[in-house]
């Protein structure tokens, strides 16, 4: 019995000295103690679970298709190499920086659209730090008579959750959107920045 | 309620600890510990091997390897099966090979020096063995399919994953882009884990790869197709205080471990196999104190290699590895020696020891391929094994046993320019076999007066059976250009 019982002490060791992340069975059997380490159930590889994902913390935006992206637009005066075209390359690695405020860009969406959302994206590394934008939406059907569809407010940009802006209004057509940038904290910006806006 | 459930968790923890105490007081001592570990659920078990230790099946990973032994830029990888688990004691490891179009009717159990004589009973294999290490078997005379089996030893000193410096992947199949390690962390990959991903480790200090399972690169094109580029699966760049344990390296895209300007890095018991284009096993350039044991490296390209890419390399041994090659050389210094084109490169104090090299298919087993202007020096190969040096070379050419040079190459930078070889020595090397059961040829060339190789001395040297006492015994050319080559 004194065998058994210290096998079974042993297992039970052997058992905690497996991490929680681990699991493991110990068993006898006959002159070997025998641990059978499990594999969790999956049913794809999945990410470790010790590197969260910086995405899940980004601002989710809609699953509707942007509209914005490849549209003709139009922009105020840019700084240095940000030219207006990366406005809605679809890639958030390119921004658009404007020449000084207040920073107008239109951006035609070739169509009538129902439109409820515009997304302002950063690039999402963590070298950009937060900072703050002032930022009014207005949409048109027409390119010469704008409405209000988000009034003037500042928003927080931050890396931590994805350098995103969304801006949510009630639905309204719309065949131009229009977006007035009046201010931007950032001490190493000439103007507005947007590497991506999205309308939705 | 708290503090009665911490009382308990103390009470637990004491019992467990004098449990531990308790086997050497009882006589569990003699007892065999045995940790097998399940295959991610997403995953098959191969369906060429089947293995079972003591009984107990083990997930068969199939890895790709590389048949073809001459260079193709658009090669088509093979597979093999590969296993592992951790004991101490006695097991005895069952194998069945449905994969193979003929019943087994002969294996062999590599390396021969482990003197495992299998046994074969209506196509299984069976045989106990009683050490940890890299076990392969060859099965009905024919490398095609060989069974690689990493019999650990027990685990010990794995990370506390409450730790909040480590990053603990468990048992399963994940996959992320890329584990970029700072100063002072440690990722452990358990056993039972495959991580398609691959390592970095820049400019940190003070890091640790440990744990017993696989780092995979399987889910990316060779890195020199079209779209693709190279995923070093670990990969150590101007780091240092680095500790790379126990881990699998397979189906890389590229090569396999990389150190590039480090120093005082050591890695033990680390398993590389590779089958596609340049997939050196463990490749170090302008490098210092590296230590390298109980390794494991069968690749397809060069698979211990010392360069130089910005700086000197000094300090670095291999010691008790087995090695196979499928393409390349098998121990390389070169070609790249002062890639950099720094100030007088050098590539010194360089042990290879208790080396078995299970198969060369390709290239010099042994090479010193000052292809730049370094002086390349004091540098020791001691009881080196090869078990099956069947260097085919590249039409006619390259198929020595061993090679020192000082020539240009395509692969050299400083082409105007020439360095030198002194100080070498080759204590204790056994070959076993060869493909056509002559005497492989050795070549020893200079480049000119001023730039010589130097005080090379082979001794203790078997080829075949034979002890070589001379430069004609062992077919070793040596042109104008070398002095003191001595054979004895």
């Amino acid at each position: 019995m004194k065998v058994k019982y210290s096998v079974l002490f042993l297992a039970a060791a052997m058992i905690l000295a497996f991490p929680a992340a681990m699991r493991a069975e110990t068993v006898e059997d006959g002159n070997t103690i025998v641990t059978i380490v499990r594999a969790p159930e999956q049913t794809r590889a999945e990410r470790p679970p010790c590197f969260p994902d910086p995405a899940d913390d980004f601002i989710p935006l809609p699953d509707t298709e942007n509209i914005a992206e490849g549209k003709p637009v139009q922009a105020s005066e840019h700084n240095d190499v940000y030219v207006s075209s990366n406005l809605n390359d679809g890639s958030v690695q390119t921004y658009w920086e404007s020449k000084g405020f207040p920073a107008v860009l239109t951006i035609d969406l070739e169509g009538v659209y129902t439109v409820s959302t515009a997304a302002f994206c950063l690039n999402p590394s963590a070298i950009w730090e937060p900072r703050k934008q002032e930022i009014a939406v207005l949409v048109s059907t027409d390119g010469e008579n704008f409405t209000e569809a988000a009034a003037a407010a500042v928003y927080q940009f931050d890396a931590a959750t994805g350098n995103r802006v969304r801006i949510d209004f009630a639905p309204t057509e719309a065949a131009y959107v229009r977006v007035v940038i009046t201010s931007n904290s950032s001490s190493n910006s000439k103007g507005a920045q947007i590497a991506e806006i999205c309308i939705y | 309620m708290k503090r009665i459930g911490k009382f308990l968790l103390i009470i637990l923890a004491v019992m467990c600890a004098a449990a531990a105490l308790l086997p050497a007081a009882s006589g569990e001592q003699s007892k065999t510990l045995l940790t097998i570990y399940e295959g991610p659920k997403t995953m098959e078990s191969s369906k060429i091997a089947s293995v079972n230790v003591n009984g107990y099946d083990l997930f068969v990973y199939d890895v790709m390897v590389n048949h073809e032994h001459i260079w193709n830029a658009n090669t088509q990888p093979s597979s093999t099966p590969m296993t592992y688990f951790d004991f101490s004691g006695e097991v005895r490891i069952e194998i069945r090979m449905p994969g193979l179009e003929q019943q087994v009717e002969s294996a062999k159990v590599l390396p021969e020096a482990a003197g495992i004589i299998p046994e074969v009973q209506e196509g299984t294999v069976s045989f106990a063995i009683a050490e940890p290490g890299q076990y392969t078997v060859v099965f009905n005379g024919s490398v095609n399919k060989a069974l690689h089996i990493f019999a650990n030893p027990p685990e010990e000193n794995a990370p506390d994953p409450d730790d909040p410096n480590v990053f603990y992947i468990g048992p399963g199949e994940w996959v992320m882009d890329a584990i970029l390690l700072e100063n002072n962390q440690t990722l452990y990959i358990s056993g039972g884990a495959v991580v398609h991903s691959i390592i970095s480790v820049a400019n940190a200090d003070n890091v640790r790869i440990c744990g017993r399972g696989m780092i995979d690169g399987s889910d990316y094109p060779a890195w020199n197709q079209p779209g693709s580029s190279a995923r070093v699966p670990v990969n150590l760049d101007h780091s240092k205080n680095i500790t790379v344990e126990d881990i699998i390296v397979a189906n890389s895209n590229c090569w396999n471990v990389n150190s590039y300007s480090c120093k005082n890095v050591t890695m033990n018991n680390v398993k590389v196999i590779s089958g596609r284009q340049n997939g050196d096993g463990f490749t170090f350039q302008s490098c210092t104190n590296h230590t390298v044991t109980n390794c494991f490296a069968r690749t397809w390209d060069d698979s211990l290699v010392i360069k130089n890419y910005s700086g000197s390399s000094k300090g670095i041994t291999f010691k008790n590895c087995q090695i196979w090659t499928d393409l390349a050389q098998s121990m390389e210094i070169g070609y790249e020696t002062d890639k950099g084109m720094t100030l007088d490169p050098e590539i010194s104090e360089v042990l290879f020891e208790d080396i078995t090299v299970l198969y060369n298919f390709h290239k010099p087993v042994i090479s010193i391929h000052n292809s730049d202007d370094a002086f390349v020096h004091d540098i020791t190969y001691r009881n080196i094994v090869v078990e099956n040096a069947f260097m085919q070379g590249d039409n006619g050419n390259n198929k020595e046993l061993i090679e020192m040079t000082l020539q240009n190459s395509s692969w050299s930078t400083v082409k105007d320019e020439f360095g030198s070889i002194d100080n070498v020595l080759i204590d204790g090397l056994t070959v076993l076999n060869t493909a056509d059961g002559k005497i492989p040829r050795s070549r020893f060339s200079g480049h000119d007066e001023e730039h010589r190789i130097t005080n090379v001395t082979l001794q203790n040297v078997t080829i075949l059976g034979n002890r070589m006492a001379s430069l004609k015994d062992m077919k070793l050319s040596v042109d104008d250009y070398c002095d003191g080559i001595t054979v004895r």
